[in-house]
């Protein structure tokens, strides 16, 4: 690959010849570059997962084993679990929707170049920031999900628990910034011609993971942010012994896991909608029930989360509902196999090791999902619930649907990335290696499940036919890795001795084919009409173009404005967070008892005030709004003043109000109602203060005649923002102060 | 006192929902005529549920006994008759509706998104604030009064999806917003009622009168407050997936070839958004 950066000026100043190369990458802004980071990245906590994978499997192979002592075992899952989530599965995908997103929709680039490299700078940081942990002793402990009480202070008193929540933080920041990306890139890059009805399959699977990822990562930031104030400054959301609730994190937590798997699951979907297609010869069987369908999971997939609580106790009548949520939610993700399947049927089938890898994808997905639906019956979930079952069903999932459609993605776009094919012979090696251990691991895991077998043990007696299983299950993980390591050995070899692919090697019919493979740092010198949804096939093909077929809606040149969509879609990601919060301020206020309550130590009539002047700051910034458009700078900067001053006065209030509240000795660790008040109107107050920071940002480059500003569009989406931090107050006013809900 | 009530008037036969039925059919025969075999199926259908869900015993358990049952009541007159109701209604000829050219600001003002969402919504919430909720069941007045509040807000909620002018029908990605966001305002009120202490709907608790067969429900673990909680989940989910099957037509409008833009196609819906 060629050094290019996106910037020409940036490509001059990197002159130094030691330190060009790894500079060009460092500071790179190309969405082809950031994604080849995210992927080696991904790579590199491959290996690491790996590694306590197979140290786990060390463990089991014997009953009664001392190899890891209980405690490093449960750190040893807790890491592989979320390593293989947070540091692999999400950031190898959004790789892979960075490089090829922009390039499938005939784009420059992301909408967002810079904002593109700061999330991936976001992926190392939280990374480094998980396992940091080790150099303090001790790795966090209390699993992937970390239930409360088990990972609050009395339980947990390491820091380690704390460097998961920061790195956690950190990575769903990252996550966030990337999904917004994605979501503004395919909604206003698009080539012209390219209706949303006509985009590949991988993007839009992409945008349904944008949707996903930016309104699902938020629960899980309300939930880390709720429990880090409980670690260090002593609240008690989550602590059953002093009011709080084990529980509302389990919500807290799957409202935000259920999505994931989505999240997980989606963009391999979208990837073997590409890949079986084209090595059939055919276009996708049912573009609009797949399409469609998946945006189906999207909303459904919100509906189903206490389905992995239902060992809990909800009630039977919560526990019937959610079982039939996640019966439906099991037929648009079924009938999907349908329709890949009956793509191949009748097609020109080339068995590369791409189209393999997208076959054994559709058989073992086929098990995971199905033993998915047996966990929807609550009375088998009961009896399976926490044994080695649920992780041989899930491990079917995510190796055999995403890890599966990640190896497809690979063999079919590493020559677009690199110009060179990969060996065809270590592909099937590294298949068959694969197959077998993904089978031999997880299907005994699924004996010894039903066999009681429970998971999250270090060790387990030596009961008949357990340690045969087990060890069968340690040859799997084996094979897996012996895998992984032919995969890299591929890409070694191929990197330098690989036969040259040319622009099309596999005849694809999308647009990253129509450009040079590696493409160069514009991706496109001409981008081909697009008519249909195989624009490339209508290139190579003008006798048959798909036109002539089949009629889709075509593109009425609708692409919204990129600073209010992406303002918008980070507005919605925020709302999530709030209604969180306010959700957990109800939760724990309902019925308040002791000394102090909302009532006691709130003086409703001066904050209704200080309300008052961040009510009229919306009105002034929209005053400003108004100037800007009828071309009347200095009011517009008059208004733009006094909304800055209004909001400072808010500020200044909540900051009068917080001095009396904590010199007269009520503080977050005192009780619920505290710990939720101080929660709500604090991460409010910071909102307020990062709209005032972007104000006086506005103001300053107003002053100095920017037109960026002056345009209008900037400030149309600072104000969107500022609306929405004053309807949220409205919220947390009524709710904590005067009372409603309770 | 409570008073205990025999079982065998479980049906309401004598509702006075019959005549709102009759000059609705009526009317229907007098504005749009009987043409069309699928718009007569939907009328039949709305009417038919708008009948049971007064004269079956769904109607009597409603008026003050059983919460869950109120619950189902107030959303087959929410969501399925008005949803029955526009679709019955004919697509007009040439993109706008002419019999309402003299209210075309009532018109415009219908296919307003905010106030379909808002009326929507706040009837579901508004009613289920404890002290309306009670008066309501308590007062017959007020209970025709949101029976009626429910039909109407309903057919505003469902006009910008289902408007027979593709004029007032939002645009694709609109109207997934619309429902998706629709659905998030009843998951929350769902939520709400499905776990919180308080008793929403006091009058359900502590009725004056029993039906014999609550006292059996009692018996069976149908306390008041796994009542409640049934209610609040019949609050979540069956409307969500009523909006999700609406979101699913709405992809199926949008993807369909039909949507192909030629010279006919008026030019606002060409906006897409």
């Amino acid at each position: 690959m060629s050094g290019a950066s996106a910037e020409p000026s940036e490509q001059s100043s990197l002159k130094d010849p030691g330190m060009g190369r790894l500079l060009s990458w460092v500071s790179t802004v190309d969405h082809k570059k950031v994604g080849i980071l995210y992927i080696c990245t991904a790579l590199v906590f491959l290996g690491i997962g790996g590694l306590e994978a197979l140290l786990l499997r060390v463990q089991l192979l014997f009953p009664n084993n001392t190899f890891l002592s209980p405690d490093l075992f449960n750190q040893m899952f807790t890491m592989h679990g979320t390593t293989m989530v947070f540091l692999v599965g999400m950031p190898v995908l959004v790789g892979f929707q960075n490089y090829f997103v922009p390039l499938m929709i005939g784009a420059r680039d992301v909408a967002f170049p810079r904002l593109n490299a700061m999330s991936y700078w976001l992926l190392p940081c939280g990374g480094i920031l998980l396992y940091f942990s080790f150099m303090t002793g001790q790795a966090p402990d209390a699993g992937w999900f970390s239930y409360a009480p088990l990972s609050t202070k009395p339980y947990n008193l390491m820091p380690a628990q704390d460097y998961w929540i920061v790195g956690l933080i950190c990575l769903g920041i990252g996550s966030v910034a990337a999904a917004i990306n994605i979501f503004v890139t395919v909604l206003q890059c698009r080539a012209p011609g390219m209706s949303l009805q006509r985009v590949p399959l991988f993007v839009w699977m992409s945008l349904m993971t944008a949707i996903l990822t930016i309104l699902a990562l938020p629960a899980l930031n309300a939930a880390l942010a709720m429990l880090m104030i409980d670690r260090l400054l002593g609240a008690a959301f989550f602590e059953p012994a002093r009011g709080g609730s084990a529980v509302l994190w389990q919500h807290y937590f799957w409202v935000f896991g259920h999505p994931e798997v989505y999240i997980l699951i989606l963009p391999a979907f979208g990837m073997i909608s590409e890949v079986i297609p084209v090595f059939s010869r055919k276009p996708i069987y049912g573009y609009a029930f797949v399409a469609g369908s998946s945006a189906v999971i999207v909303l459904l997939s919100y509906g189903v989360w206490a389905h992995h609580m239902f060992a809990v106790g909800l009630g039977m009548g919560a526990d019937m509902f959610f079982a039939v949520g996640t019966l439906l939610i099991a037929l648009p993700t079924g009938l999907k196999i349908f329709n890949w399947t009956a793509t191949m049927w009748g097609g020109s089938i080339r068995l590369t090791t791409s189209m393999m890898f997208a076959v054994a994808f559709l058989l073992e997905f086929v098990i995971g999902g199905l033993t998915g639906v047996m966990f929807a019956a609550v009375p088998i979930d009961w009896q399976l619930t926490d044994t080695y079952f649920v992780v041989g069903h899930f491990h079917y999932v995510l190796i055999g649907g995403t890890v599966f459609g990640l190896f497809s993605a690979t063999y079919y776009w590493f020559p677009k990335m690199t110009g060179r094919l990969l060996s065809e012979r270590l592909g099937k090696w590294q298949l068959w290696l694969w197959v077998f251990g993904l089978n031999a691991t997880f299907l005994s895991q699924h004996v010894l499940g039903v066999m009681g077998m429970p998971r999250r043990v270090y060790t387990y007696a030596d009961n008949p036919g357990w340690m045969a299983l087990n060890a069968v299950a340690g040859l799997g993980a084996v094979a897996m890795g012996a895998g992984t390591v032919v995969l890299l050995f591929n890409v070694g070899i191929s990197l330098r001795r690989g036969e040259r692919s040319g622009d099309n090697p596999w005849g694809g019919f999308t647009l990253e084919w129509a450009t040079s493979s590696p493409p160069p740092p514009e991706n496109f010198d001409v981008i081909p009409r697009v008519e249909s949804r195989r624009p490339v096939w209508d290139l190579e093909h003008p006798d048959s173009p798909d036109a002539k077929l089949e009629q889709t809606p075509a593109d009425k040149g609708w692409r919204p404005d990129k600073s209010l969509t992406s303002v918008w879609a980070f507005v919605a990601s925020e709302a999530v967070f709030f209604l969180l919060l306010l959700v957990s301020y109800v939760v724990f206020n309902t019925e308040q008892t002791g000394e102090i309550t909302s009532a006691s130590v709130l003086d409703v009539t001066r904050t209704g005030f200080f309300s008052i002047a961040l009510l009229g700051s919306s009105f002034t910034l929209w005053r400003a709004e108004f100037s800007l458009k009828a071309g009347r700078v200095a009011a517009f900067r008059k208004w733009l003043v006094l909304t800055i001053a209004l909001g400072s006065i808010f500020i200044g209030g909540q900051a009068i109000e917080y001095y009396g509240l904590i010199s007269s000795d009520v503080t977050i660790d005192d009780n619920l109602f505290t710990a939720t008040f101080f929660t709500v109107t604090g991460f409010h107050g910071l909102h307020v203060i990062v709209g005032l920071i972007a104000l006086s940002i506005l103001l300053g480059l107003a002053v100095k005649q920017d037109r960026n500003v002056l345009s209008g569009t900037v400030l149309k989406a600072v104000g969107v923002y500022w609306h929405f931090v004053d309807v949220v107050w409205i919220a947390v006013f009524c709710i904590i102060y005067l009372g409603f809900l309770q | 006192m409570i008073e205990l009530i025999a079982d065998r008037i479980l049906w309401n036969w004598w509702s006075p929902v019959w005549l709102v039925v009759v000059v609705i059919a009526i009317a229907y025969g007098r504005i749009f005529g009987w043409k069309s075999a699928a718009r007569t199926a939907w009328l039949t259908t709305g009417l038919a549920v708008l009948v049971f869900a007064f004269v079956s015993p769904l109607g009597v358990l409603a008026d003050g006994f059983l919460f869950s049952a109120h619950m189902i009541q107030h959303l087959l007159l929410l969501l399925v008759v008005p949803l029955c109701l526009v679709l019955s209604l004919p697509m007009p000829e040439s993109g706008a509706w002419p019999r309402f050219s003299a209210t075309g600001g009532l018109r415009q003002r219908l296919s307003k998104p905010a106030f379909g969402w808002l009326l929507g919504l706040g009837a579901m919430w508004f009613w289920h604030v404890p002290a309306f909720c009670n008066a309501a069941t308590e007062s017959y007045g007020l209970g025709v009064l949101r029976s009626a509040s429910f039909l109407l807000a309903g057919i505003v909620f469902w006009w910008p999806i289902y408007s027979p002018s593709k004029v007032s029908r939002l645009p694709a990605g609109n109207a997934v917003v619309y429902l998706f966001s629709a659905c998030l305002g009843c998951t929350l009120l769902g939520i709400y009622i499905t776990f919180t202490t308080i008793t929403v709907c006091p009058a359900f608790v502590s009725p004056e009168q029993r039906l014999a067969m609550m006292i059996a429900l009692n018996d069976a673990g149908m306390t008041s407050s796994v009542d409640q909680q049934l209610g609040g989940l019949l609050m979540w989910v069956p409307p969500c997936s009523l909006y999700i099957l609406a979101i699913l037509s709405v992809l199926c409008r949008w993807y369909s070839p039909e949507n192909v833009p030629s010279a006919a196609v008026p030019a606002q819906t060409m906006v897409e958004s």
